[in-house]
């Protein structure tokens, strides 16, 4: 054993004398170990702590642990993402009190939340309509009470504005003619603008409100186009059940839908992305690019496009000016842009030129001197929404919805993807999938017995509808069936009456009937595998189609992105390792055939083959070690110094990877070990062709001279 | 008593390319233990040659070479091996020492392959035999500290530390001081007494010969004359003339 242990003492010594002889190559090759394991860990480390926040932002935005759908549907359930409008074909499951008992069965099931997926396209704020809307219920109003001054001024008010409007959308017109080839504005448009924009058009009004309005609606708003397709993915659920169990969510403007009511919960993200004014949300947009991600507007092609859009929104803001407003604006923008400029028009597009020098001032007085006269939301917090969806046979149904408020989860206020849904009770969202709910009976058959229609079971009737969409009019559809023009008409701001009626529905509604998933909360996270198991084991037990799927899968391609990322990263080490062990290699095996004679010499003096090969591989593990153990502990600092300093998420999209505006990566023994491991595993490989040329070496070659 | 070294008929050629080049043509030599060979020759004849199939470094390409009783041809890498680190020493012509190592440690390299000493018993090996060749000062010397002389003497040390029981020399005294030539032969007597210790030395120096038992003379890889036994007339002439 002493022997072995000298031995091993002078191959040691051979060894590392050789190291430091040769400096560069070690270093070469040391730069190289080292810079893996500094990948390693650093990547590794990463990968772990993006994979933990990824799956709190899942699993606590809506996926739960474990998500619970029909064994019988075609498609996989993806809670996350189907940004398409053809929502994933999943089969319903009848009864959720029974599915919910069956999963509470399981023990480490802790909480089961009912859900059903689904999304419309809703038409919202067409500002023209809406001053149209108003001005026509003045004239209405006035008829009634015709010496009313205070109508009569709203009536003023009201028809100064929708005249601005007309000026607006006619400048809009003739711009565009000027700018496109003639030929690309339909001249009847061109027209009819010439007609609203005639002073006798304004002059004859008085005469005949009624006939001038319905030019308007029907001629002019056609051709304004400011109103919006919202695209809403909303998951239905139990609102109360839903927040107990995601208890990341909060509520950011007005309040949660309260228990039994129909409602609707903006996300906070899609409310300002979508809903707010173009205006406003460039000068957000760029207010967080500058004081949150400290850019500059110049040279951020991002930024720079905002700002450039920005620009040409200032109709969006005249649309919404009425005479008193247009002063007020005109006033408030001459003295702040110093300008004698009097067209408001002008003074907008002026304003709205931003850049990194204008930009703070502009924001601050655009939000604290124009924002207060301008409706900044297209739909506002205690608006109804009025939803029209598909059904899952195709036709379309509607619902009107009090928007209560809006929610974010917690630390994921700006992610796209945990923003992408809103919230609706499941009642509602039953009822725009086409399912029966027993409100919606009772209401179809009153319906029924005042028209007198036959009996229709629904499988029949949606047949029918396929068949015939007129002839099935009066089917359990109750309401009937639109075409899809009006289906997209969109947002009443007048429809409280109507949603009134149907605000409210009986609490076993939301602990029965139908779903389409359901999320799965469990105590012990690391039993997944098992808890998946046990959950179909009991769907099968209880005669439920049940299929249980984890948050990865559930949440489709971004629940596999940390998987994607795992495998990018070890192709990407695989590669830099393999190109490592090329280099290590030829390094060596130049080394070696300089080192012949020396080899020769001691083979000639009685080292064994042996000897030569464990000297050239402990040659290889020390460097290894040495400069794998520099580079882990490198990357261990950096990864240590990220923990407490945190990486800020370039972009919103970050932030749900992120699971927050930062992430804080931390370090873990076993990843330490990967990189120590690999690395060592690499640099002895790398030596076992030079050594094999080294064992080789012949004792003769200790004879040639040394020149 | 059986020769130690027992060479029959062996002949070398090195093949370079299509050249062949017959380094050792025919040659037979017995030398009996504790005999001191020393072999003569030109340039080119083929002493180092001769040595590297002695030393076990190289096999003949036809005849026979025995060491120690084994014929060489005929064993493996590792019994080879093991016959050069456990039976014969080794002065090389150009040294060969360990560049990484310092002196202490290329001298006691033998005895660390070899396993069998405690480390106190190597330093007191190492040490005596590097006074002996006068490199006390230098003991923690590497290689290209030192003078072509000492270096010389480093090699002689590193062969004579495991006490072979052959001990082969490439020109052992060609770098050395007549003094310190003159320690190298006396330590070689001291072993050959102590030991009984054989010795192979190829050189051209006649202070050398003059100490054999027994003198080869190689020409273009013969023997060029029969096998004497001491230094003859004319060689102890060139001895004297050396001297002067
Ligand atoms: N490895 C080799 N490959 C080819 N030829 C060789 C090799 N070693 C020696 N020779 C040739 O063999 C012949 C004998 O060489 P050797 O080295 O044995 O001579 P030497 O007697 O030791 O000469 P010197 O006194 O100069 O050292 C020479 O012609 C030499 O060129
Ligand atoms: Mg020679």
């Amino acid at each position: 054993m002493a022997g072995f242990l000298d031995t091993f003492g002078v191959v040691a010594q051979i060894a590392l004398r050789n190291l430091f002889a040769s400096r560069w190559k070690t270093l070469i090759v040391g730069g190289i170990i080292g810079f893996g394991a500094f990948l390693v860990v650093l990547g590794t480390s990463l990968l772990d702590s993006v994979d933990r926040a990824m799956s709190r932002s899942i699993i606590g935005s809506i996926a739960g642990n474990i998500q619970v759908y029909s064994s019988e549907s075609k498609d996989d359930l993806d809670v996350m993402g189907g940004f398409s409008f053809d929502a994933n074909q999943i089969e319903p499951l009848q009864d959720f009190a029974r599915v919910k008992r069956t999963l509470l069965s399981v023990p480490n099931v802790s909480k089961v939340v009912p859900m059903g997926i689904n999304g419309a396209l809703v038409l919202s704020g067409n500002t023209v309509d809406q001053a149209l809307a108003r001005l026509r219920e003045t004239v209405n109003k006035q008829k009634a009470a015709p010496n009313d001054s205070a109508l009569a001024d709203a009536y003023a008010s009201e028809k100064d504005h929708v005249r601005q409007i007309v000026s607006v959308l006619s400048g809009d017109v003739e711009k565009a003619r000027k700018l496109h080839d003639e030929k690309a504005i339909a001249a009847e448009d061109i027209s009819v603008m010439k007609r609203a924009s005639a002073a006798e058009f304004w002059a004859d009004f008085d005469a005949d409100p009624f006939d001038h309005l319905e030019f308007l609606e029907n001629r002019i708003a056609p051709l304004a186009t400011d109103a919006d397709m919202l695209f809403l993915r909303y998951v239905g659920t139990d609102p109360k059940a839903f927040a107990q169990s995601f208890d990341r969510l909060t509520i950011v403007d007005g309040q949660a839908i309260p228990e039994g009511k129909r409602g609707f919960l903006f996300s906070k993200y899609t409310y300002e992305e979508q809903a707010k004014l173009r205006t406003a949300r460039a000068f957000d947009k760029i207010h967080d690019g500058l004081k949150v991600r400290g850019k500059k507007i110049k040279g951020d092609a991002d930024l720079e496009r905002i700002a450039r859009e920005c620009g040409n929104q200032a109709k969006e803001l005249m649309l919404q000016l009425d005479a008193p407003k247009t002063r007020l604006f005109r006033d408030k923008l001459q003295a702040y842009l110093k300008s004698g400029e009097s067209d408001v028009r002008k003074l907008l597009d002026q304003f709205l030129r931003l850049n990194d020098e204008n930009f703070d001032s502009r924001h601050a007085f655009f939000y604290r001197e124009l924002a207060p006269s301008l409706e900044l939301y297209r739909v506002r917090i205690g608006d109804t929404l009025t939803i029209k969806a598909f059904t899952r046979s195709g036709y379309v149904q509607s619902a009107n919805l009090k928007v209560y408020g809006t929610f974010a989860f917690k630390g994921l206020e700006k992610s796209p993807q945990a923003g992408a849904m809103n919230l609706m009770d499941l009642v509602s969202f039953r009822e725009l999938y086409g399912f029966m709910t027993e409100d919606k009976q009772r209401e179809i058959s009153a319906m029924r017995a005042k028209s007198g229609a036959k009996e229709v079971k629904r499988e029949d009737a949606e047949a029918e509808l396929f068949g015939n969409a007129e002839a099935s009019a009066p089917a359990p559809a109750a309401a009937a069936p639109d075409d899809l023009g009006t289906a997209l008409s969109g947002l009443s701001r007048t429809g409280s009456a109507r949603a009134a009626s149907t605000a409210a529905y009986a609490a076993d509604q939301l602990t029965s009937g139908v779903i389409l998933n359901a999320a799965v909360l469990v105590h012990d996270d690391k039993k997944l595998p098992e808890t998946i198991a046990a959950i179909e084991a009991a769907g099968k037990r209880d005669g439920l189609p049940l299929k249980a799927i984890s948050w990865q899968k559930a949440a489709g391609l971004i629940g596999q992105f940390a998987v994607l990322m795992r495998v990018v990263l070890f192709t990407a080490v695989l590669i830099i390792f393999v190109v490592a062990l090329v280099i290590i290699n030829n390094a060596l095996v130049m080394a070696t055939l300089e080192r012949v004679r020396e080899l020769g010499t001691l083979r000639a003096i009685g080292a064994q083959r042996r000897f030569i090969l464990s000297m050239l591989v402990l040659e290889s593990m020390v460097v290894g070690l040495v400069f794998g153990a520099l580079g882990t502990a490198l990357g261990a600092a950096l990864v240590l110094f990220l923990g407490h300093q945190g990486i800020p998420a370039a972009n919103d999209v970050f932030m749900f990877f992120f699971s927050g505006p930062r992430l804080y990566p931390a370090l873990s023994g076993q990843n330490l070990g990967i990189a120590l491991g690999i690395v060592l595993i690499v640099s002895v490989i790398s030596s076992f062709y030079p050594a094999f040329i080294a064992m080789r070496v012949s004792p003769r070659e200790a004879m040639q001279s040394e020149d | 008593m059986k020769a130690i070294v027992s060479i029959e008929n062996a002949t070398k050629d090195y093949r370079l390319g299509k050249v062949v080049v017959n380094a050792l043509r025919g040659v037979s030599i017995d030398v009996a233990r504790g005999e001191f060979l020393s072999i003569a020759g030109p340039s080119g004849s083929g002493k180092t040659t001769l040595l590297t199939l002695i030393g076990c470094v190289d096999t003949p390409t036809t005849g026979t070479v025995e060491v120690a009783g084994r014929d060489t041809a005929k064993l493996s890498e590792r019994e080879l091996t093991s016959l050069r680190l456990n039976t014969i020493g080794f002065i090389f012509q150009s040294f060969n020492l360990v560049g990484v190592l310092d002196v202490f440690r290329n001298v006691e390299l033998p005895l660390l392959l070899q396993r069998s000493l405690s480390a106190g018993e190597r330093s007191k090996r190492v040490l005596s035999l590097l006074e002996r060749v006068g490199l006390m000062e230098h003991v923690r010397h590497r290689p290209n500290e030192l003078s072509g002389g000492q270096r010389q003497r480093v090699a002689i040390a590193r062969a004579l530390v495991t006490r072979p029981e052959l001990v082969l020399a490439d020109e052992p005294t060609a770098n050395l001081d007549s003094v310190t030539g003159q320690n190298i032969l006396d330590l070689r007597k001291e072993l050959n007494r102590s030991e009984h210790s054989t010795f192979i030395f190829s050189t051209h120096d006649a202070r050398v010969m003059s100490h054999a038992s027994q003198i080869v003379r190689l020409a273009d890889g013969k023997l060029a004359e029969g096998i004497s036994t001491g230094p003859t007339v004319s060689e102890l002439h060139e001895v004297s003339s050396a001297k002067a």
